[in-house]
């Protein structure tokens, strides 16, 4: 089966690290790439500063047209600038040595755009942060939570300014997801020749051992570790001695209402750690 | 059951601005339900909580985020001859059963009986609606005081003129303020709020309307009700297309079929009249920068503050000053360019906009009004389909033969033509009918069909029809009778 990346490019930092990742991985599983580009309708009717509350002839008419001239105005930019980015996106790819590059621009949220386009892509690339987050540094954009819950694929998260992976990280705590978060990783050529690390966070005894010797069975190469600590703390620091690397992860094991009260390892971790993530559902 | 995500867009994606146009919204709403409480016979706060319970319900539980719902003109000039001869009690049943009947309407899918009525049908409605809260105004300014029309010739000077100045602040604020300190400290006697009843003091509560629970109630109520849920939710649908069109969004029409039922259900129950969503109003909302749930709900929550907490004040304003706004939604609400379009449009289209304006006019029953629109532009449709029929002969050149080649449309309208497309009298041994590029629509096209074969057969000719296509074939061999046996009796008896 010919294997599809779908890229998410944004004007964003991280775009240019979306890019490299999908050379990268594109190159290494020999896929085709898919680059979407989502323009994002600002809201004109909140665009507008009038409380006056007085409506006048041919109101509904002369405020559709105006609410119409500001969308306008703003889109034509908008496409104008996506087709920039996309362009300069597949002179990039093209570069690093990808043939089958494909661009694709459309209307919409991001979010929605993604799960439609996702279909026949094996794996998501996406930036941590879009480009209305640039302000907030130890902050994920609000729709990868949203696109990462909702989508059946697996999806990379890049950081900023990252050099590619020479090895990966599996966080593994016994779970279903980190279950298929291991399969995957067995089952994928992408990981074939990287050194590969699997850390359990939790005291160094019987009962974590067995857990973690179920995953090295299926992972014979990988290195086990089992470090004392809170999960976030355990892996970032593991994550940070090995430099490039890559975290591979199972993704939102709960429900959003319980997300919403206790928070969310998957969130946390993705917010801490500097390299890219790979979140598997 | 909707995400963390959808609540927040729906709810949270520009607070300022909505909660700004809330609060416009909300004064907006007071000369309307004060107004239209008057034209119904019954005390402001009958309208007041209705307008507080059905914004706060439809934000909740409505369709379309940013839509203003609450006591309305449009619901208000139906129930006057109920509440002259029954009493306000029985309003509030009928306003129950008036969202019992809408929340039934939604699970029935009803809201998408909206796509026959067409484009003229519904400026008809917005325009017959302009007019009735126009007129609704009048006796507030018949057989009055110089003092009153100045009043609110100034109230719609600062309207209109001051967001020349600021569009900072709402003007229609700016001008019932200013009048109302112009009374208050002037000394000008016109009619105030307090004059036309009592005022709300205090928050809503449940209670049951005191009506007999016998069939005799049902039988008075239903007939209101069925017409109110009728024009609350012609009104609603309406409203919330305009609503669509501004924000270039879209809505869920059968979850606002179901919401505005819910809301009028319960407002009954609190002592409110039933209501609908509301154009001018709407679009104030959108003008103003509030395009989600959470305007809707600030604009009733604003209400029922000033209403319980400045109510005194409320009470002193001037009515001259509500005028100035109500004639402003009224403005807002008339759809303008459909008069310059009167020369331009096709004269069917104006016809049944006007049909619409006069029948609501004359009744003051938006349903009846948009019941005939809709009737007349069925009909002016199918006489204009029934055209698109044509026959052409051919006598093979042995003069045996006849070849009749139809195409277009067979329906009810057009089979008397279809009929008469063909010469009986002519002598032929074989008639060929080529329907190919025909199709029969209904029973009526296929006993046209049957009478022009069963006619043939009768003076001795074999016929053939050719090319029926599918949609048409199904529909004959299920109803024709000239394949059957005893074809040829059968037709004396038509």
């Amino acid at each position: 089966m010919q294997r599809h990346i779908l890229a998410c490019v944004d004007p964003s930092v991280y775009g240019v690290t979306v890019i490299d990742l999908t050379a990268w991985i594109a190159n290494r599983l020999s896929a085709s790439v898919e680059l979407l580009h989502v323009i994002q309708r600002k809201d004109a009717v909140a665009a507008r500063h009038d409380h006056s509350g007085a409506i006048g002839l041919g109101v509904k008419s002369g405020l559709l047209e105006e609410l119409a001239r500001i969308d306008q105005a703003e889109g034509k930019l908008a496409i104008e600038h996506g087709r920039a980015i996309l362009a300069d996106a597949e002179v990039r790819l093209r570069a690093a040595g990808v043939t089958e590059v494909k661009q694709l621009m459309r209307h919409g949220s991001i979010v929605d755009t993604i799960l439609e386009r996702e279909a026949n892509a094996t794996l998501v690339i996406i930036g941590k942060r879009g480009s209305d987050h640039q302000f907030a540094p130890a902050h994920i954009g609000s729709n990868i939570e949203r696109v990462v819950r909702a989508s059946e694929k697996p999806i990379l998260i890049a950081s900023r300014g990252a050099s590619m992976p020479s090895s990966a990280v599996i966080a593994y705590d016994g779970s279903a997801s980190a279950n298929r978060a291991v399969d995957r990783v067995a089952a994928s050529p992408l990981f074939s020749d990287l050194p590969l690390h699997i850390v359990m966070a939790g005291k160094d005894d019987d009962s974590h051992r067995v857990r973690l010797a179920s995953a090295i069975t299926r992972l014979p190469h990988a290195t086990p570790h089992i470090i004392d600590g809170s999960p976030e703390k355990v892996i970032a620091s593991l994550v940070e001695s090995l430099g490039d690397t890559m975290l591979v992860m199972g993704a939102y094991g709960h429900s959003p209402l319980r997300t919403l009260i206790v928070g969310s390892t998957t969130t946390a971790m993705i917010r801490t750690v500097h390299v890219p993530v790979l979140l598997v559902r | 059951m909707p995400s963390i995500a959808s609540l927040r867009r729906e709810w949270l994606s520009n607070p300022v601005g909505d909660i700004l146009a809330g609060i416009v919204v909300a004064l907006a709403l007071i000369p309307e339900a004060i107004g239209f409480s008057i034209i119904a016979g019954v005390d402001p706060k009958v309208g007041l909580y209705a307008s507080f319970s059905i914004a706060v319900i439809t934000a909740l539980v409505g369709g379309r985020p940013g839509m203003i719902s609450a006591a309305t003109a449009a619901i208000a000039v139906l129930v006057l001859p109920l509440i002259r001869e029954h009493g306000v009690q029985f309003l509030f049943a009928a306003t129950i059963l008036m969202g019992i009947i809408q929340i039934i309407a939604g699970f029935l899918r009803l809201d998408l009986l909206m796509q026959y009525v067409s484009r003229s049908v519904i400026t008809g409605f917005v325009n017959a609606l302009a007019i009735l809260i126009f007129m609704a105004q009048l006796p507030q300014l018949i057989g009055v005081s110089w003092e009153t029309y100045a009043m609110v010739a100034g109230g719609l000077a600062i309207i209109y003129l001051f967001p020349l100045l600021t569009k900072a602040i709402p003007s229609p604020l700016v001008a019932i303020v200013a009048l109302s300190v112009l009374t208050i400290f002037g000394g000008i006697k016109v009619n105030t709020v307090g004059d036309m009843g009592e005022l709300p003091s205090a928050l809503p509560y449940f209670f049951i309307p005191d009506v007999p629970l016998t069939w005799e109630t049902l039988q008075t109520i239903l007939p209101y009700s069925l017409t109110m849920a009728a024009v609350g939710l012609l009104e609603s649908l309406l409203t919330a297309q305009i609503v669509d069109d501004l924000t270039d969004t879209s809505s869920d029409k059968r979850r606002e079929t179901k919401g505005q039922g819910i809301a009028n259900f319960v407002t009954g129950f609190l002592g409110g009249m039933g209501g609908c969503a509301m154009i001018g109003q709407s679009v104030i909302n959108v003008k103003s920068g509030g395009s989600t749930r959470l305007s809707t709900l600030v604009s009733g929550l604003f209400l029922l503050f000033l209403i319980v907490v400045l109510g005194p004040l409320v009470s002193r304003i001037p009515m001259p000053s509500l005028v100035a706004v109500m004639i402003m939604v009224s403005i807002g609400t008339f759809s303008w360019s459909s008069i310059k379009n009167l020369r331009v449009h096709p004269w069917q289209s104006s016809v049944v906009m006007l049909t619409t304006v006069a029948v609501v006019v004359t009744t003051h029953d938006l349903a009846q009004g948009v019941i005939a629109g809709v009737l007349l532009s069925g009909l002016f449709f199918a006489s204009k389909v029934q055209r698109m029929f044509k026959v052409e002969s051919i006598l093979s050149e042995d003069g045996r033969t006849r070849t009749y080649d139809m195409s277009g449309e067979v329906f009810f309208a057009s089979t008397d033509r279809f009929v008469a497309a063909f010469d009986f009298k002519e002598v032929v041994d074989r008639v060929v009918i080529n329907v190919s590029r025909a199709h029969f629509w209904d029973i009526s096209a296929v006993g046209g069909l049957d009478k022009v074969i069963l006619k043939f057969r009768r003076g001795g000719a074999e016929v053939e029809v050719i090319g029926l296509n599918e949609a048409s074939a199904t529909l004959v061999g299920r109803f024709a009778i000239h394949d059957k046996p005893g074809a040829a009796d059968a037709l004396g008896v038509h």
